[in-house]
């Protein structure tokens, strides 16, 4: 940080959607940051997108609205964005840009750090394989997160993504460890009331001394959505590789995050893609979703856990398509099981976690924890199955084994995938309701599990 | 003899009956007895449970008041913080804005100046500064070829805005945009000193 400021250019050319084109600028940084004065003093913040020709395009992310051509001014303040970070942040509200607010000042910055992050480097990366209870019996069960891991959630409109996202910020805990756990939470462009209930729902739970918020709503500007996860693994990656803290950073809704991007790449006029998202949203995803790991040497982690509402529940759809090539498996919502009513409506079939395996297991969870896991898939794969045979045959051409399994199914997910959302569940609580499930079956139907584990674990009825 | 068989089968009955609700009651005391046996292990479960949720539920209250009074008493200390900052901040300012014109501030204004012509790359420039330190600037800009000293004055602690004659650059190097502009600094420093923070 230096006491020198930057030029501020009054010569506005254009202004199209998010974009200011100002003229005659010399010596003005890609990505450099801008504040833009408005004829009556507002000030809104923005940074330099293109540079070259005496022109810089800049992109405002509190919007233009109410800009105009003549009076306004563009100060080119000769630094990147820059977030102030501190071990204070911890229990913070902050909004889509960093700013506080919860009422609080400024917090007193340990260090400033560009929020465009530094790219891991591929070779200090240390491979994840420790295991993060997240208290929902499911994921921790089937689809476990590890320390480190990115693991997106698909939903669809309307689905319970919030629900299931607060929940995980609330219990998400590491076990077996004193190390410290921090949740960071950034809301892209959420209702008002959604943004709330993330707020009050950390707050009333306690949980809100170990997480920072950022709350982008959907009011405020789209721009401003670009800005907001960045942000937040900003501090994610201060509180994990400088103070050793092992961190959840939860994103919701990326499908916001990307809008925006369509948004400023429509007004840049570029040739548009897929559904007409930029051409390089892959390669922009990947700039927020890598900057999740852990380094070696260094104690903490970042685990990222983006949530993205599929439009029309379209998997195919370019973002959960490209989010699925860069993350490592996806978790996904279904919209039979939501009606249904069923909490988490996760659809165990569709979902992968690719790091489980490395998670999981002696030393970690349970010895079992593996096998009886690929044996519930199985008994649940082969439930659906029996279902579909049963809507076409009736319940009476089935045989007993085929009841069997259907009754696994329903154990499944009334017992299992069920949970209310304030109820955490500890892994072994999550183990013994999947012998419960396995249970049902006779044990000549058990194959995936060895021996002495169903000798061990396996409830005779 | 009549009265003695009739007697004798009564006897008969009655002992009939007798072991009959003998053998009932001892019946009903094994099942009762396995029945009490049975639930035993599902009432120590339920028990089990019933505690284990009990302390879940006192765990979770623990983490939420300790949560929350940890977290209130620390933004009171926040705020506190920032209100000695704020008067640190403010008796500071009150003491440059009373600093005396010495030849030291000369040569800060000279600096000033140099560095804002640099960045706007001319010295056609018009400058603009606070009513005490127009005759200072104006002795220094017959250094600055086309550079011209505004009639209007600026409110500010000190220093200089420049701004080029097409008016299209200006560029403010007042000591208030400097203060301004390095205060996440300062207010560590001034934090540091209260003994919060590295």
């Amino acid at each position: 940080m230096t006491a020198k400021g930057g030029v501020q250019y009054s010569k506005i050319a254009e202004i199209k959607g998010p974009l200011v084109v100002v003229d005659d600028v010399e010596n003005a940084a890609f990505d450099e940051l801008v504040e833009i004065e408005t004829k009556e003093g507002e000030r809104r913040l923005g940074k330099v997108l293109e540079v070259g020709n005496g022109k810089a395009i800049v992109q405002v992310f509190e919007g233009t609205t109410g800009l105009s051509i003549s009076g306004t001014s563009a100060k080119f303040v000769g630094k990147l964005m820059e977030m102030p970070v501190s071990k204070e942040v911890l229990g913070r509200v902050f909004d889509g840009l960093g700013r506080p607010k919860d009422g609080l000042p400024d917090p007193i910055a340990d260090k400033f750090i560009d929020i465009n992050g530094e790219p891991m480097n591929p070779e200090q990366r240390e491979y994840p394989k420790d295991f993060i209870q997240t208290g929902v019996s499911v994921i921790d069960g089937m689809i476990t997160l590890v320390r480190g891991q990115k693991l997106p959630i698909f939903s669809g409109s309307g689905m319970s993504h919030n629900i299931l996202a607060a929940q995980i910020a609330r219990q998400a805990n590491v076990v077996g460890t004193k190390d410290d756990f921090a949740v960071v939470f950034a809301a892209i462009g959420v209702q008002y009331s959604e943004a709330e209930y993330f707020r009050r729902s950390l707050e009333e739970s306690g949980a809100l001394k170990r997480s920072v918020l950022f709350l982008n709503t959907a009011d405020d500007p789209a721009i401003e959505r670009i800005i907001t996860p960045r942000v937040a693994l900003t501090v994610a990656e201060y509180l994990a590789f400088d103070l050793g803290m092992h961190v959840l950073v939860i994103l919701t809704d990326m499908t916001n995050y990307a809008e925006a991007l369509r948004e400023i790449s429509a007004a840049r006029e570029e040739v548009p893609g897929r559904k007409g998202y930029p051409g390089y949203l892959y390669t922009d995803l990947s700039t927020i979703y890598e900057r999740a790991g852990k380094l070696n040497g260094r104690k903490g982690s970042v685990t990222q856990v983006p949530i993205l509402s599929m439009p029309s529940d379209d998997i195919t759809h370019p973002i959960p398509d490209l989010t699925g090539y860069i993350t490592e498996g996806q978790v996904v919502l279904g919209r039979d099981l939501f009606r249904q009513g069923v909490y988490p409506p996760i659809n165990i079939l569709m979902s992968l976690s690719r790091l489980m395996k490395d998670g999981i297991g002696a030393g970690s969870t349970r010895e079992d924890h593996s096998e009886i896991s690929n044996q519930v898939y199985d008994a649940y794969s082969r439930a659906q199955e029996v279902r579909a045979l049963a809507g076409i045959v009736g319940k009476a051409g089935l045989t007993d084994i085929d009841l069997k399994y259907m009754d696994v199914g329903d154990v499944f997910e009334k017992e299992f995938l069920t949970q209310a959302t304030d109820e955490n569940r500890t892994i072994e609580e999550t183990l013994t309701i999947l012998w419960k499930i396995v249970s049902k079956l006779p044990k000549n139907e058990i194959t995936k599990i060895k021996d002495k584990y169903v000798d061990q674990y396996y409830q005779e009825n | 003899m009549t009265d003695s068989l009739l007697a004798k089968s009564i006897d008969k009955i009655l002992e009939k009956t007798e072991k009959e609700i003998l053998v009932n009651l001892e019946n009903s005391f094994s099942d009762a007895k396995q029945t009490l046996d049975d639930s035993i292990p599902k009432l120590e479960q339920e028990f089990d449970k019933i505690i284990s949720d009990g302390k879940k539920e006192a765990d979770k209250i623990e983490k939420q008041i300790i949560g929350s009074s940890d977290l209130e008493v620390r933004n009171k200390q926040l705020l506190t913080l920032e209100i000695a900052i704020d008067k640190v901040f403010t008796k500071a300012l009150e003491q440059i804005a009373n600093t005396n014109r010495s030849a030291d501030y000369s040569n800060l204004m000279k600096t000033l100046l140099d560095e804002s012509t640099k960045i706007l790359s001319t010295t056609k420039v018009i400058v603009s500064t606070n009513s005490k330190d127009k005759d200072l600037v104006q002795s220094l800009l017959s250094k600055y070829p086309g550079a011209e000293l505004s009639s209007q004055t600026i409110n500010c602690l000190g220093g200089v805005v420049v701004k080029s004659k097409d008016g299209a650059m200006k560029f403010d190097n007042t000591l208030d945009a400097r203060i301004q502009r390095l205060k996440p600094l300062i207010r560590k420093e001034i934090a540091t000193k209260f003994g919060v923070g590295n």
